[in-house]
């Protein structure tokens, strides 16, 4: 490496990093909160006895899964548009990661409600609970610790698919890394410094996950 | 106490109850007894609703429930039963993220609203009676199959009710941890609860039961007293079936 490529490289770290706290991590955050909650929705629908309600997370799920997350948030920013429907980049990405997490992670949460064992919904009836207070106060709180290592794993997904929004005019870590190369023509250089620092959000994920996964097992060593 | 009539039960195609009738006096115990597959825990998983009968009639306390005709309790009816019976369960199924504590307090929190300080005060006082005082705060992967299933037995008496179910309390536990369990039982059967209990303990059924029934293929073949059903069996199968029972604890 020559000098001027160290220079190109130590000049845009930080702005690489700025992008990166500003605007990758806030869209990775909120759109896992959101898509949470989503997700709890649509697995609590799929699990109901309302036939509606199944069907319509049913569908949901399925219109997600079995379509490319470009492409959707393609549909959401350039082609809501002419349906009258203009979003900024922002709120069109948060939408989309949202809507994706919300599908896969409802799988995640349904497979765990269904892996807590039928004695504790058994449990929870002979005591006089509801069907909401049981899961609520004992399935849930169980569904919850089983679902932590596969919705980290989501979770570090999504910092990574975030860079996707890099084609919807948002500019988080990758465009960042994109608009350096216009102009210092040095795309090997740039995109391997961006990769580096995924790398590094990444690395730090993983670590947090495996100490919130010990730290779980402390209570489930059933 | 407890009034059975009549009661149905099949799932699909097999019809594992065929017309049960039984009566049970408040303070009785009354021991089940039957070969695996007769339809025990069914019968007994029908008083507090966890199987839904197809016909008959169920009285428990002053709550009486009709299944004749197609009819089904509505929420409010199935809740009002479960909340006069508590259940013991062969494995357990104590909640795994909550202490003894929090397992013995969790009806009487959520399902009477009580306070937090009464209910803890009541737990409490339950840990100590099957033993357990000391053991509060344990997680139940952190006791014994005995103490978890005390701790079963506290939680099942929490909300106050009028009949305890228990399915088969001992056969998931190690041979020397049987006996504490069965103190603990009888000790309630003394203070006069009325109990139901599915057993393959012979000499507890012998001891504690005022009643015995021996279900075999979804009836009751034999009905009375310890003494009359273990020393007397009039039914071919009954007599077969105590043998083999006799023959094991040897
Ligand atoms: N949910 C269910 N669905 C279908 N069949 C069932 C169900 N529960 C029980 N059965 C069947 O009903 C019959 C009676 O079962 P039950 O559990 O009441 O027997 P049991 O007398 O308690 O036997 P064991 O001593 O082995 O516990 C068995 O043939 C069993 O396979
Ligand atoms: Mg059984």
């Amino acid at each position: 490496m020559d000098d001027r490529k160290i220079q190109i490289f130590m000049d845009s770290l930080l702005p690489l990093l700025k992008a990166g706290v500003a605007y990758t991590v806030p869209l990775t955050l909120i759109s896992f909160a959101l898509g949470l909650v989503l997700a709890i929705l649509t697995a609590l629908a799929r699990l109901s006895k309302i036939s509606v309600l199944k069907a319509a997370a049913g569908f949901y799920v399925w219109i997600i899964r079995g379509t490319p997350l470009l492409v959707q948030l393609f549909i959401i920013f350039y082609g809501l548009p002419s349906v009258g429907i203009t979003l900024d980049p922002f709120i069109a990405a948060i939408i989309g990661f949202t809507l994706s997490v919300g599908a896969y992670g409802s799988e995640i949460v349904r497979a765990a409600i269904q892996s807590i064992p039928a004695g504790q919904w058994e449990a929870a009836d002979s005591i006089g609970m509801t069907r909401t207070q049981a899961l609520r106060r004992i399935i849930m709180p169980q569904a919850a610790r089983v679902s932590v290592p596969p919705l980290a794993n989501s979770f570090i997904s999504l910092v990574k698919d975030t860079s996707l929004a890099a084609s919807i005019t948002y500019v988080e870590m990758f465009r960042k890394a994109q608009e350096i190369t216009a102009t210092t023509y040095e795309p090997l250089l740039l995109y391997s410094e961006v990769a580096l620092i995924y790398l590094l959000f990444c690395t730090v994920l993983s670590a947090l996950q495996h100490y919130l996964e010990r730290r779980l097992a402390r209570f489930s060593a059933r | 106490m407890i009034e059975v009539r009549n009661l149905h039960k099949s799932f699909g195609d097999l019809e594992v109850l065929k017309g049960i009738e039984l009566s049970l006096d408040k303070g009785k115990v009354l021991v089940i007894i039957g070969p695996s597959g007769s339809g025990k825990s069914t019968l007994l998983r029908c008083f507090n609703l966890l199987e839904m009968p197809d016909e008959g009639q169920l009285k428990i306390g002053e709550l009486a429930l009709n299944f004749d005709k197609g009819r089904r309790p509505g929420t409010r009816e199935v809740l009002a039963l479960r909340k006069r019976t508590g259940m013991v369960f062969q494995s357990y199924n104590l909640f795994p993220h909550m202490t003894a504590l929090e397992n013995v307090m969790e009806a009487q929190v959520t399902v009477q609203k009580k306070s937090k300080e009464a209910a803890r005060s009541r737990a409490l006082e339950l840990l100590d009676k099957v033993g357990l005082a000391d053991k509060a705060g344990n997680y139940p992967h952190q006791l014994s199959g005995g103490q978890q299933q005390r701790v079963g037995i506290a939680r099942a008496m929490a909300a106050d009710p009028e009949v305890l179910l228990f399915d088969e309390p001992t056969s998931a536990l190690d041979p020397e941890l049987v006996g504490e369990v069965l103190k603990v039982m009888k000790r309630l059967a003394s203070e006069g609860m009325t109990m139901v209990v599915v057993t393959h303990e012979m000499k507890f059924a012998a001891d504690v039961a005022d009643q015995i029934i021996m279900v075999d293929q979804g009836v009751i073949i034999e009905q009375g007293s310890p003494a009359e059903v273990l020393q007397h069996p009039n039914h071919p199968r009954a007599a077969a079936f105590l043998n083999i029972l006799t023959q094991r604890e040897i």
